[in-house]
């Protein structure tokens, strides 16, 4: 009874707020959202147009029916998989590390995770290249510390994982650190200790669970950028979702339309799950 | 052999000194208060008894073990933090629970304890909601709650009722000083608040700028200030210059307005000068049978308090607060009158200049 009272009460302040907002922001407000809306709507329009004179979804069937598709696709997938956890696995321990006991080091870190920016994924690529395609000798010896990475399959996937780990700094870090300035992590890690847990217990049963959001929306945009790449993919020689996407372009008119909108569709259902999964932190955040 | 000893503690930042040859003696079940303005190192000192600092030198011993060097978890402290640091994504029976957990206590145990914890701070209702639903009162006692739940050799607690608003600031501090006795747990309580610290302790600690001003009772502190420096941040006070006049009598003069004091001053010599204190509370208006210390004053002003009524009058240069309680037949002097006003010699308090 009550919840529906307060319901309708913000309901109705909703309305009057709506009510409120004068003309020129309504209009602008509008004016944004055609620039984004009108490119899709006309790729969806053309991506169900692949039969003359007819409105349907062959052009989805067809691409999604494509072996090299599914394949490729579940490759990026795995790709993906692994740099969103060895990026956990780095950037977790070392922005929780500077805010607690490093602050120094802060801006340094930064600058590094901007580096990506900066430096140019074909330029990233042929620096990989070149130093894993030969041995990796302890200096000054003859002792081979590691094979050629470039010549075997897990090699080379280690590598391209380690390149998108790079990719994905500036994202990862950003949000993690976000998250880690929402809660107070110094006073929860001295809690923690207080009670007897090690660095490993309470990195792992206080301060992951309390960036879940942060590390959900930095592995989405980290997702984001693994299955679209392209240019270390393609010099790596992998077969990546990438690449494929890049080949069809080239070759389809109508199939890459319909896989582009298909991939904003995996996005949105992305961003409401993450809504729908940290619903309650942001409420944790809030009422402090 | 007391049961936490700490002996000669400093601690440096740096080239600063934030705590100086700090030295107490603590016994089991007492509830000791460090009172001081922020910055004195009280603070400091706690962290170095949880082990989130590492004292430059001196020791700190815990029921007879060297625990100077040891790692915050190896030490089995409770702390109470002024931001309480209740582990958001937990509940209230989680966050009672984790210490145990991680002692890989039987789950029994731990449902066991969370149960007489949850019950011990009265919150049964509450016990499988988040900190977030709670009010800044109940979060401080899940956390109070928390710490206990571990059975720490000692409780910490780091100014836990300072976020909290005035009303349950002072339920919530009788509430901990009645579990604190009732579990007859040894506890060190950090405040900046004198009147916290007189309500709660068994002895207090005053500081000042990383150095022990005075160690004694509530009523010790309070009546008795050896230092300036506590006597003014301890309860409020009137404080003056002042000249020794006669020695052997304890007479000392303000303003050429003679004194007596029970203080002895036979150690000092006439011509002198020295600090003279006197607690508002102990000044009234002179009734015709008392004798020492009558003097004459002006009337200042007069200020209502609610149960208290402050009147600051000037006694020969030197204004000075008296407080008498209020009551709704008070006569209140008129502004710039001339009363008669008296203090008995106890409360003539001399100090150190």
């Amino acid at each position: 009874m009550a919840s529906e009272k307060i319901g309708k009460v913000v309901e109705m302040s909703i309305l009057t707020r709506i009510r409120r907002i004068p003309f020129w922001s309504w209009f602008w407000f509008i004016l944004g959202a055609l620039y984004f809306l009108l490119p899709l709507y006309a790729t969806v329009n053309f991506s169900l147009r692949m039969e003359r004179d007819v409105i349907g979804f062959k052009a989805y069937v067809r691409a999604f029916e494509d072996p090299e598709f599914i394949k490729t696709f579940l490759y990026s997938n795995m790709l993906a998989l692994l740099t969103i956890v060895a990026s956990i696995i780095l950037i977790v321990p070392t922005a929780y590390w500077i805010r607690l006991r490093l602050p120094e080091a802060r801006r340094i870190v930064e600058f590094i995770t901007l580096l990506p920016f900066v430096v140019p994924a074909i330029i990233l690529v042929f620096g990989l290249i070149r130093i894993y395609s030969s041995p990796v000798k302890i200096p000054f010896t003859d002792t081979t510390l590691l094979q050629p990475l470039t010549t075997f399959e897990v090699g080379t996937d280690i590598l391209i994982v380690a390149g998108y780990v790079v990719l994905g700094l500036p994202y990862m870090y950003r949000s993690v650190d976000t998250g880690m300035r929402t809660v107070d992590v110094r006073t929860l890690t001295e809690a923690a200790q207080s009670l007897g847990a090690s660095w490993f217990t309470i990195i792992v049963r206080v301060i992951l669970p309390n960036i879940r959001a942060a590390l959900l929306s930095g592995a989405l945009l980290t997702f984001a950028i693994v299955v679209g790449e392209v240019t270390l993919a393609s010099f790596l020689g992998v077969p990546a979702f990438g690449p494929y996407l890049f080949l069809l372009g080239q070759h389809r008119a109508y199939e890459p339309a319909a896989l582009s909108f298909a991939s904003f569709l995996l996005t949105w259902v992305a961003m409401g799950l993450i809504q729908l999964f940290t619903g309650g932190q942001g409420q944790t955040t809030g009422a402090h | 052999m007391s049961y936490l000893s700490i002996s000669h503690v400093t601690k440096k930042f740096g080239d600063t000194v934030v705590v100086d040859d700090f030295n107490l003696d603590i016994e089991k079940g007492e509830f000791v208060s460090f009172l001081g303005p922020s910055g004195c190192g009280k603070t400091t000192t706690l962290r170095m008894v949880a082990g989130f600092e590492i004292p430059t030198s001196g020791k700190i011993l815990l029921n007879g073990a060297d625990i100077t060097d040891k790692a915050p978890n190896q030490r089995n402290v409770g702390m109470i933090f002024q931001s309480y640091a209740l582990f958001p994504n937990m509940t209230v029976a989680q966050n009672i629970g984790f210490g145990l957990r991680i002692r890989k206590e039987p789950e029994a145990t731990v449902k066991q304890r969370v149960d007489e914890m949850v019950s011990l701070i009265n919150l049964e209702k509450h016990a499988n909601k988040y900190p977030y639903q709670l009010s800044g009162g109940q979060q401080q006692r899940v956390s109070l709650a928390r710490a206990l739940a571990n059975r720490p050799q000692v409780l910490l607690l780091d100014e836990p009722l300072s976020a909290l608003d005035a009303k349950i600031r002072v339920s919530l501090r009788a509430e901990i000083r009645a579990i604190q006795k009732s579990l007859g747990i040894t506890a060190i309580f950090v405040t900046h608040d004198q009147e916290e610290a007189l309500s709660i302790s068994d002895r207090i600690v005053v500081m000042n700028t990383g150095v022990m001003e005075q160690v004694g009772t509530p009523f010790e502190i309070y009546n008795f200030p050896t230092t300036v420096f506590a006597a003014n941040f301890v309860g409020s006070l009137n404080n003056s210059s002042a000249e020794v006049v006669d020695p052997a009598n304890s007479l000392i003069s303000i303003d050429g307005v003679q004194f007596e004091s029970a203080v002895d001053l036979k150690q000092r010599r006439k011509g002198d000068k020295v600090r003279v204190a006197i607690r508002p509370e102990r000044l009234s208006f002179a009734s015709e049978q008392k004798k020492a210390n009558v003097v004459d004053a002006t009337i200042e002003n007069v200020t209502f308090l609610g149960s208290v009524v402050r009147i600051q009058v000037k006694i020969g240069q030197t204004k000075f607060n008296m407080d008498t309680f209020n009551n709704p037949f008070l006569e209140l002097p008129k502004i710039g009158s001339m009363e008669q006003v008296t203090c008995s010699r106890e409360a003539v308090l001399v100090l150190d200049e």
